[in-house]
């Protein structure tokens, strides 16, 4: 029963997604009525997290683990996936593309992050990857008659399976190396290690270091992004930059910085280079860009660099890297998410795609949406005040903290931050400076749709103005 | 203390000053688009009433004993010990008021000029307003911070979208400049607060400029933070040869957008070192001396020079503001009272001055559309008004005495002169440059026989209008005062000026 009660978060998301479907089962005619039903079972879910956000409690013999860190991933993972459901009935009912379906995918996806960000064990922690991401590759081949959503999905499917490959053969060569699939006990076997680092555990890092790279979509491993997220429907785009994203971050932590904690002075350095090429090599190619989508998908992958500062600052001993990243994947989701649902709302016509010319004069003729999206590309830039700018702050201050290599990555940040910054505002150019299109971009928008920007421009806003309150719980989730 | 100085003693006073264009902004964006007329005038009323604020915040500065009179202090990011801090002293105070000045001039002058986007023009130009205030009254640097660059996104917009042909190359090269600089401040910044917390502990005062003054005693991260923010700060003033934005930007911004540029957000660079940098990394900052001080001479013989050159009115005075400012820099580094007196007087006159000449500049462009030197000649025989000001103006640039523009510039060189004679010498040689260059200028445009192009516009060359007197006259006036009287300002800000030597020479505070 107290196991019941402790996975209750999971049950109540895995329950909603079933209610969902017999929703629709139901009430086949009725488009709003699974998007509700989810809805209103997240809200149960939400309330059910911020009761178990006081103290730890394990469950399954263990494997389980809930609590606070727990609480803070699942309510942002939750919060994803409702902004998600927000912003995606337009674009989606245009195309004639089913809603049940896509909000049930969506949900057994937080299954597995809430799975996650509890896992304790090396088989359940990858046992719920594989329940995030494998509704990830159903979301992007949603546009099943569109054969670049098709060819999107199968690389990737692909990338994706074969990344997961090389992960679970890192995982199964670590746990037959120190006989335990305990994260902590891990750690521990790793930490007696006196004679160096044996071949097998050698292989288990370079193995889990690329499986990794993939699933963060790290340079050089970053191949399958750009294509996966331009073919995907704009709003499950959105989802897929920041949901499946912060999730391998999950991922990262609870292997690099639990159980291969001990390493550190080994992948350090592999994992300065890694972010030093996702970040800038994510921004040189994002300038390049003249559609849209593919420039944030892009800039998505920039943001995996900084992304990965944190992880290298916690590595190097400094614990609010950690603090660092749940912070900025907080204020990451809330900005992406509205960059995407602003896309989204450009691409009112079925089959319309957005080049940065079909922007221009945008802010003379819908000056509303023009605005929500400069303060989202401004909060990306980051400017002060956003959640972005301070999300930064955070990371760089982290790997100061950290000092050494770390350091100097927060360096190569800064400099890109102003790389990027260039692309970001080109964007405004359009939206602002330039006269107005020939071509009439449609604006559609919804209350859904605009409920859901609202949200996501209040948070960007609340969390620059005011980071107090989310840095506050940030550090309770660490606490445990 | 009078009853008045009490009352404004119980407000929140800068606040008030602070965030009112801010506020302001907000209740403009409730008017419809479709009644430009009451937007430009609620711009003004809320642009004058600030300054009106400003004026009434004055006289309390003087009378208060503490180092920042009417602060405020209100915890913001607790974790950090980030503060909401605001102080103000008689340097910043003077800053706000020209600030809280030139603003309201500057949304006057825009009266006529910006007939497209109002409502957006006047939003943009109270945010900036805000950004510009917060700068000088933060003494947080987190929050300094947010305000620096706060003020970007909206001069970005004022030359991007209500500026010249090649207004768009001209912001991004603005904005990418400014963003290098303080991207690496924000990281010179939080390493800052870092060592602070280090030191002592605790987060308490990481971010407050008046507990870490005096306190970073490791020297690599004097040198390095330093040089981060001296970056961020030789980018703002500009110095060379961190300058190449400055004439594009000039150019291509409208007519109010120049003003600003020039009157307040090149002084936040200077204001910048004064403030923060040097007090900061007291160490540090006498051992870049002398490559601070080669960097303004040469600023100021380069301004000079390319000024001569230029056959385009704005350029000219843009390449003559990197020469005045140079004299800026060099009064700063000269760590002495003469050089720093001179140096925040020419902060504060090169806003007047160049103020006035960008609106001028401004004014003739509404007529002729054309800033072509060539083109022009014998203006001063239609316009003869017109002509008048933009002579006085030019004097007062080239620094006549009983003008303003000369006590700053003669003091610089008397500051100068105490450090190295040689540096002294060779920037009053540009003093005759100036001369030169600014009173060839008035020869080209104003004398001698109407040209063919100005004679082509006919009726349409007509002289200045009320208005545009409104704009001009606040500024000739206290040119001419503080050209008499420089002790009105340099006694002002006397104890700013003591706490500088103080800090700059690695003291601390008693």
């Amino acid at each position: 029963m107290n196991d019941l009660l402790t996975i209750a978060p999971l049950l109540s998301v895995g329950l909603t997604a079933v209610a969902v479907l017999l929703s629709d089962a139901i009430t086949p005619n009725r488009k709003y009525a699974p998007i509700s039903v989810a809805l209103a079972g997240l809200g149960v879910t939400a309330w059910i997290l911020l009761q178990q956000s006081g103290g730890v409690a394990t469950a399954l013999n263990g494997a389980y683990v809930g609590g606070p860190f727990v609480a803070y991933l699942g309510l942002l993972g939750a919060a994803i996936v409702a902004i998600t459901l927000l912003i995606s009935p337009d674009h989606l009912f245009a195309r004639g593309y089913p809603s049940a379906e896509f909000a049930a995918t969506l949900l057994f996806a937080l299954c597995g992050t809430i799975l996650l960000a509890a896992a304790a064990d090396l088989v359940t922690l990858f046992i719920a990857l594989e329940l995030m991401v494998i509704p990830g590759y159903l979301l992007a081949g949603f546009a099943k008659r569109d054969p670049l959503s098709t060819e999107g999905a199968v690389k990737y499917f692909l990338l994706g399976s074969f990344s997961s490959a090389i992960l679970l053969f890192g995982i199964v060569l670590l746990w037959g190396a120190t006989g335990t699939a305990s994260l902590t006990e891990i750690a521990i076997s790793l930490t007696l290690l006196t004679t160096g680092v044996p071949p097998a555990v050698a292989v288990a890092l370079a193995l889990i270091t690329t499986g990794s790279a993939f699933k963060i979509a790290a340079v050089p491993f970053h191949y399958w992004t750009p294509d996966a997220y331009q073919g995907s429907p704009t709003p499950i785009t959105g989802y897929l930059s920041v949901g499946p994203k912060i999730g391998a971050f999950v991922l990262l932590i609870k292997l690099f910085l639990i159980a291969l904690l001990p390493l550190a002075e080994v992948w350090i350095p592999v994992m300065v280079i890694l972010a030093a090429a996702t970040m800038t090599l994510g921004n040189l190619v994002a300038l390049t860009q003249g559609n849209v989508k593919r420039m944030l998908a892009y800039s998505s992958i920039a943001h995996t660099g900084y992304l990965m500062v944190g992880i290298v600052a916690a590595g190097a001993g400094e614990a609010s890297g950690i603090a660092g990243i749940l912070f900025y994947g907080a204020a990451y989701a809330l900005m992406n998410l509205g960059a995407f649902a602003f896309l989204a709302v450009i691409q009112g016509r079925p089959g319309a795609t957005v080049q940065l010319s079909d922007l221009a004069g945008l802010g003379r003729k819908h000056p509303q949406i023009a605005l929500l999206a400069a303060l989202f590309l401004l909060s990306l830039t980051g400017i002060p005040p956003t959640a972005g700018f301070f999300a930064k702050a955070y990371v760089i201050l982290s790997a100061l903290q950290a000092g050494g290599l770390a350091a100097i990555l927060a360096i190569v940040a800064v400099l890109n931050a102003a790389i990027a910054a260039f692309y970001y505002l080109r964007v405004i150019v359009y939206l602002f400076m330039r006269d107005p299109a020939e071509t009439d971009v449609q604006v559609a928008t919804s209350p859904l749709l605009r409920a859901g920007l609202l949200i996501a421009a209040a948070g960007t806003i609340l969390l620059g103005l005011l980071p107090g309150g989310l840095i506050e719980a940030v550090v309770q989730a660490l606490a445990s | 203390m009078s009853d008045l100085t009490q009352f404004i003693g119980s407000l929140p006073i800068l606040s008030m000053i602070t965030l009112l264009p801010l506020v302001g902004a907000l209740g403009i964006a409730l008017i419809p688009s479709s009644r430009p007329s009451t937007i430009r005038v609620a711009a003004l009323v809320i642009s004058f009433v600030t300054f009106i604020l400003s004026l009434l915040m004055l006289p309390g500065i003087r009378e208060f004993s503490s180092e920042f009179a009417f602060s405020e202090q209100i915890p913001w990011i607790p974790n950090f010990g980030i503060t909401y801090h605001l102080g103000v002293d008689g340097l910043s105070g003077a800053l706000v008021v020209l600030t809280t000045l030139l603003s309201w001039i500057c949304i006057l002058a825009s009266f006529g000029p910006i007939q497209s986007r109002v409502k957006e023009y006047f939003i943009s130009f109270l945010i900036l307003e805000t950004g510009m205030l917060g700068v000088f009254l933060s003494l947080d640097l987190f929050l300094f911070y947010i305000f620096w660059e706060i003020v970007l996104v909206p001069m970005y917009l004022i030359i991007g979208i209500w500026g010249g042909a090649d207004r768009i190359y001209a912001t991004i090269k603005f904005v990418l400049y400014t963003l290098v600089g303080s991207l690496l401040m924000l990281v010179a910044i939080l390493a800052t607060a870092f060592s602070h917390q280090v030191a002592t502990g605790s987060w308490d005062g990481a971010f407050d400029l008046l507990a870490l003054r005096g306190t970073i005693s490791d020297p690599t991260l004097q040198a390095l933070a330093f040089a981060a923010f001296a970056l961020a700060f030789a980018i703002k003033v500009p110095m060379f040869p961190f300058h190449t934005w400055l004439p594009d930007a000039h150019v291509q911004a409208p007519t109010a957008g120049s003003v600003i540029l020039a009157g307040v957000l090149l002084k936040l660079g200077g204001y910048g070192f004064i403030r923060f940098a040097i007090p900061l990394f007291p160490q540090a900052a006498q051992d870049f001396a002398p490559l601070m001080i080669v960097l303004s001479v040469i600023a100021i013989i380069y301004g000079a020079i390319v000024a001569i050159v230029q056959t385009d009115l704005k350029k000219l005075i843009a390449y003559s503001s990197v020469s005045h400012m140079g004299f800026v820099t060099l009064g700063i580094f000269s760590f002495n009272q003469q050089g720093v007196d001179g140096a925040i007087l020419q902060m504060l006159n090169h806003g007047l001055i160049t103020s006035g000449l960008f609106l001028l500049v401004g004014i003739g462009y509404e007529r002729t559309h054309d800033r072509e030197i060539a083109k022009m000649g014998g203006w001063a025989s239609r316009t003869p008004v017109y002509a008048a000001l933009f002579g006085f103006f030019l004097f007062a640039s080239v620094g006549l005495p009983g003008l303003s523009g000369f006590a700053g510039e003669f003091l610089v060189l008397l500051g100068a002169f105490l450090v190295n004679p040689m540096v002294a010498g060779a920037a009053t040689l540009v003093m005759i440059l100036a001369a030169v260059y600014l009173l060839w200028l008035y020869q080209r445009v104003f004398t001698g026989e109407l040209s063919p192009f100005l004679k082509g516009l006919g009726a349409k060359l007509t002289d200045v209008t009320p208005i545009e007197i409104a704009t001009l006259a606040p500024l000739a006036a206290m040119i001419v005062a503080f050209g008499v009287l420089p002790a009105l300002l340099t006694s002002a800000f006397a104890p700013s000026v003591a706490q500088f030597l103080m800090y700059a020479a690695g003291g601390v505070a008693p």
